[in-house]
């Protein structure tokens, strides 16, 4: 097989959630000698960008898309030992969590996925995390972006108090803030100075890599 | 707004609308539940475990608003409780499940089949002795417990549970057996008590799982409730919030006599239904009710008479889901408002004679 249809074959495997196959696959390429930065670009990342779009159509649901990550990470498990860690572009680093007062976190879920499939580097704090959490955590691991999601009107104020804070200790600007969730909208983003919102996890990562200039 | 007095009791109305009779208004039936607690000063943890608050909360909404329908209900995972799922109770907030019971087959050791005395499901029979006592001559009361999927989802943590639809299909019917059982043995109790059961399945919704999926770890269940009611004679509704115009055909094909419905359009649902069921809905308890102002609510409920103006057998006014404790009452009463005043049916007292 050459490397062309063997990345083909990978994105279709992922794709179709057969786990032992993109690993088999996987272990092909290494035997090939093909370089794992390729195999990941180019096959699994090519595969789950298909997994973000068929989610997006609702074509696929939730358990399909978890399906499709555990085959993504049984690829990335096989090529990464093996990746030259050079070659990589300095991954965008996002913190993410669902604000105080919700323990809504399946949309959340999708999003932490979807992204670290796309290549950023995520830390999860879970749900129902406590707003000064939020910003901690991004100062803590020198984060790019605060992420922050929310299913119930009850608990969207929280979301401006996290920006309101980060304005108080002068953070504002080191920050890219995304939000989203159910009750979240544009309005509401542009109401409470946020930088970013998506309806779904999908175009989340488009929009996202965009802000960040790596689209 | 001219506002007219209601002429029969919510019983009544609900009577005539099952035996065919006039009424003298349209069915409305905001979903107020757990926030009736702050009208009588009690918290949320309280009104969950303890009986005589519930009924005491209730019996102050309904004086209060006059509503068709008592609807208790406290959280969703009160069946998972009395199957071995322990819950977190805080003061204002709905109990909630943040540890799942089940993290492999060998779990299913900590967990059974609900009986009707289990975890917290004899605070509802308190509250119903109560309930019928007091206005049980006045207004029907219901018992909203989740179902199924969602008890089975709360046992075994959402993601696992949606990964065990491909990855491990067994445990998965497993747990769905034994959340049913659990569901029919309260079903029994809650209608010894003369109460109606409502199917409630969040994570059953069209936001979480394809059609597909439905078919297979939904309605099979959700068909075994409603065949239950059926037998011991009750009515049974499904309500499911979340997206929902992609199996709302489903939904009814259960046989549930009222499809309860959130993010629908009412113009779809009116035409997947088609007659088959009452059709419950669908005003945004997170939206226009939570946020008023008065005027915008009265013009949601009036677009959603209008739209489904003649639908057979009947169209209830209603919430999308339940009203949390941050809607204003005054919220509430404009929908009631708007039953009492753009709900209105011509109706002359003697046509009940
Ligand atoms: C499933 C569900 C549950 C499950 C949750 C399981 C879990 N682990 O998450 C259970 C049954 C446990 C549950 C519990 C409750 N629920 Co609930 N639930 C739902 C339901 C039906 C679907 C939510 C869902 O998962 N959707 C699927 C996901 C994939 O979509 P999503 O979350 O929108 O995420 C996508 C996008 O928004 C976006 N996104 C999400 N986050 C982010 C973040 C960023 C940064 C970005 C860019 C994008 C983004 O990408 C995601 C993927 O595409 C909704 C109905 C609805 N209308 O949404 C109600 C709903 C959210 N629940 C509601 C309520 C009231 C409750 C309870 C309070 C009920 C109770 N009395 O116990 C409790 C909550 C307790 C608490 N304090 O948290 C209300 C909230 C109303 C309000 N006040 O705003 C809703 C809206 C129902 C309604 N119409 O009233 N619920």
């Amino acid at each position: 097989m050459d490397k062309e249809t063997l990345f083909r074959e990978i994105s279709h495997a992922l794709v179709e959630f057969e786990v032992e196959k993109v690993a088999e696959l996987a272990q092909e390429t290494l035997r090939q000698n093909i370089s794992a930065y390729e195999t990941i670009t180019e096959g699994l990342v090519t595969g789950m960008k298909e997994v973000g779009r068929l989610y997006e159509e609702e074509e696929y649901f939730l358990p399909e898309v978890l399906m499709c990550s555990d085959a993504f990470n049984a690829g990335l498990d096989v090529v990464n030992p093996h990746l030259d860690k050079d070659s990589l572009e300095k991954p965008i680093k996002m913190v993410i969590g669902v604000v105080e007062g919700d323990t809504h976190d399946i949309g959340k879920n999708l999003v932490r996925i979807l992204s670290g499939a796309s290549g950023f580097e995520v830390y999860d704090l879970g749900r129902d995390v406590p707003l000064d959490r939020f910003i901690e955590k991004a100062e803590e691991v020198g984060s790019d972006m605060i992420c922050m999601s929310t299913l119930m009107t009850t608990t969207m104020d929280g979301m401006k108090i996290v920006i309101n804070r980060l304005k108080e200790r002068n953070l504002r600007d080191k920050y890219k803030v995304l939000i989203g969730g159910g009750p979240i909208s544009q309005t509401f983003c542009d109401k409470i100075g946020a930088d970013l919102y998506a309806n779904d996890a999908s175009s989340a990562v488009r929009k996202a890599k965009e802000l960040m200039g790596r689209a | 707004m001219l506002i007219r007095e209601d002429i029969l009791t919510p019983k009544e109305r609900m009577m005539a609308l099952l035996t065919g009779k006039p009424l003298d208004r349209i069915i409305c039936m905001p979903i107020v539940t757990t926030n009736t607690a702050q009208l009588i000063g009690k918290t949320v943890k309280e009104f969950q475990l303890d009986g005589k608050v519930m009924a005491d909360a209730h019996i102050a909404g309904f004086k209060k608003f006059g509503y068709d329908l008592i609807y208790l209900f406290t959280n969703c995972s009160c069946i998972a409780e009395a199957m071995g799922a322990e819950l977190v109770y805080s003061e204002n907030e709905p109990a909630g499940c943040d540890v799942p019971v089940i993290n492999s087959r060998e779990d299913l050791s900590k967990i059974k089949v609900a009986e009707k005395n289990d975890g917290q499901l004899p605070v509802y029979y308190d509250a119903l002795e109560i309930l019928n006592k007091e206005v049980g001559d006045q207004v029907f009361i219901a018992v909203c417990f989740s179902g199924p999927v969602s008890t089975a989802a709360t046992l075994r943590g959402v993601e696992a549970f949606a990964k065990d639809t491909y990855a491990d299909p067994e445990l998965c019917h497993t747990l769905l057996r034994m959340a049913t059982d659990s569901c029919k043995n309260f079903i029994r109790e809650i209608v010894s008590y003369g109460a109606m059961p409502i199917i409630l399945e969040p994570i059953a919704s069209g936001s979480i799982f394809s059609p597909k999926m439905f078919d297979k770890i939904a309605f099979p269940y959700i068909k075994e409730l409603v065949d239950l009611a059926h037998e011991l004679k009750a009515l049974i509704p499904l309500h499911i919030c979340g997206k929902t115009h992609k199996i709302i055909d489903k939904m009814t094909d259960t046989g549930a006599d009222v499809i309860s419905i959130d993010q629908c359009d009412l113009a779809i649902a009116r035409e997947k239904v088609a007659g088959r069921a009452l059709i419950l809905g669908n005003i945004d308890p997170a939206n226009e009710l939570l946020f008023g102002p008065v005027e915008d609510i009265h013009k949601v409920c009036i677009e959603a008479i209008d739209t489904m103006k003649g639908y057979t057998p009947a169209f209830v006014l209603a919430t999308g889901c339940e009203t949390s404790n941050k809607v204003p009452m005054e919220h509430i009463q404009a929908m009631l408002d708007v039953a009492r005043s753009h709900g209105l049916y011509e109706y002359t007292a003697e046509e009940t004679k």
